[in-house]
């Protein structure tokens, strides 16, 4: 794998491929194994960089760096660019990973709600006490975290666009009855309409 | 190695008693006098906003976008109406009549705490820490600004400026856990009068709906009854959108989240994606359910997380 797929592939990540580019690496990806494999790397990065914990929690982190890292200076004369944004990503990928092993270790602990009548705002509100769990970064509570009963597999590139595309129709869908709610349960009148695309009568 | 056996036999309680001691002590330090305060002025805020006649211009800006609507909203015997009418974008007017003023949804009822404080129950300051400062003039009148900081990672903070008389909300920024405002809306214009300003051209009129709190109100249901397992802290209901129904909406005062469940006729591949607006987040996951493949759309404005959580904690009903 050449310095230039490594660029269109992170400028794909990026959102910054064109058209022509994307077509060709489509092609390469579906043929090369390192590149699916550093495809899938990206993804990771690109997946804890948006700020979505990281699922998986047995991967080996460093082997993951460092492979990633090695794939950054294969080719020696790799551009400063290039590696500024792997550097970057890694970052934000170990961050946002250890923030997700953070919370992991808190387990899990439900509490039940609905049933209550929700008029009757004492009984209703979920009252769930602190679960077993750590200090989270701001110092105030115990974390709770549900991660890990349903895993979700790194996505493939084809697939991430498409549930991308699902939730932007998704909020077109239904962000009017979102609001319906929010008029009267947030204290902005009815602002919260504001946040409607399209507002159907 | 003498400590390691101990350490087995000893870390559940360990963990236990740390984890108590977090409970009760956050339960313990949260009535604080700063709160009490601003819990005076939410609960003032809550009632004006929906007691007080006012009109004005407000403008919504989320990321590069701006938008200005006119609202007004106007009290007479006993009841509210209210209406805003966007002066940007689509250009929609959105309008509610005969609002009664006893009629209190849990949102509000969650504010309107301020008598009812006592030393171990704090309502919302459970959720949030909150300090008052002077504040800015906004629209021509001097405000109070209400700093509101999560006291968990599961909801926004916010800075609240209100009407130093009325406590009238006045303008309220969103803010992330990274201290990065994602959303601000404020009043640009406002005068406190019964008079409804004349509009413009308007294409499309939407009467707002209202909930009953008894009876759900979507048309949409699902196969089967199903349940959303955890919600953050604090959260109660908007109505008894239970069973079949295909939503679900949780409140704690302040942020708004709903829930939406579609039961799938094919099976897709398991997935989610998200988006985000400003303070909104939609965030929509396709997996199985007992082996039925679902769609579980979170909207609201919670960070991403949250909404990734509660997905994660939806399940059919035994």
């Amino acid at each position: 794998m050449n310095d230039r797929m490594h660029e269109s592939l992170s400028a794909l990540m990026d959102n910054e491929a064109n058209e022509l580019e994307l077509e060709r690496l489509l092609a390469q990806v579906a043929a090369d194994a390192s590149l699916r494999q550093t495809w899938a790397r990206y993804n990771l990065t690109q997946h804890a960089m948006h700020g979505h914990p990281v699922v998986h929690l047995d991967w080996d982190l460093s082997a993951q760096i460092q492979s990633a890292l090695a794939g950054s200076q294969a080719g020696g004369a790799a551009s400063t660019d290039f590696k500024q944004r792997v550097m970057r990503s890694l970052l934000s990928f170990a961050v946002a990973a250890s923030v997700a092993a953070t919370v992991v270790i808190g387990g899990r602990q439900l509490a039940q709600v609905g049933g209550a009548d929700p008029y009757v705002a004492d009984r209703s509100v979920a009252t769930s006490a602190s679960p077993v769990g750590m200090l989270n970064s701001l110092g105030a509570t115990a974390v709770q975290a549900s991660y890990g009963t349903q895993p979700i597999s790194v996505l493939q590139p084809a697939i991430r666009t498409a549930y991308q595309e699902l939730a932007q129709q998704r909020l077109r869908k239904y962000m009017q009855e979102h609001a319906e709610q929010a008029a009267l349960n947030s204290p902005q009148g009815l602002v919260p309409f504001a946040r409607v695309p399209q507002i159907r009568e | 190695m003498l400590f390691g056996p101990l350490k087995k036999v000893y870390l559940p309680h360990l963990v236990a008693l740390l984890s108590l001691l977090a409970a009760t002590g956050a339960a313990a330090t949260v009535c604080s006098d700063a709160d009490a305060v601003a819990l005076q002025w939410l609960d003032k805020m809550s009632r004006s906003m929906r007691q007080i006649s006012y009109q004005g211009v407000v403008t919504l800006q989320r990321d590069d976008e701006l938008q200005v609507m006119q609202v007004s909203h106007s009290v007479d015997q006993g009841s509210s109406s209210e209406r805003l009418t966007e002066l940007t974008g689509q250009g929609a007017q959105v309008e509610r009549g005969a609002h009664p003023l006893d009629c209190i949804h849990p949102g509000d009822q969650l504010l309107r705490l301020g008598a009812l404080l006592q030393k171990d129950r704090c309502g919302i300051a459970e959720q949030y820490r909150f300090s008052v400062v002077d504040g800015e003039r906004v629209a021509g009148r001097q405000a109070v600004r209400i700093n509101i900081e999560p006291r968990d990672m599961y909801r926004f903070g916010y800075v609240m400026s209100l009407d130093r008389e009325t406590g009238l909300l006045l303008k309220t920024q969103t803010i992330s856990h990274g201290h990065k405002t994602l959303e601000t809306t404020q009043f640009a214009h406002i005068s406190y009068t019964d008079d409804v300003p004349a509009v413009g051209d308007v294409d499309v009129i939407h009467e707002a709906q209202h909930p009953h709190p008894k009876r759900p109100t979507t048309n949409a249901a699902v196969v089967r009854g199903w349940t959303v397992g955890w919600v953050p802290r604090g959260f109660a209901a908007t109505d008894s959108s239970l069973g079949v129904s295909a939503r679900r909406t949780y409140t704690d005062g302040l942020a708004v989240f709903s829930v939406f469940l579609e039961d799938l006729d094919l099976e897709i591949r398991p997935g989610e994606g998200l988006v985000r607006q400003g303070g909104t987040t939609t965030y929509t996951r396709g997996m199985l359910l007992a082996g039925q493949p679902v769609l579980v759309t979170v909207i609201g404005e919670v960070p991403v997380n949250t909404a990734r959580m509660v997905a994660d904690s939806v399940s059919w009903v035994q």
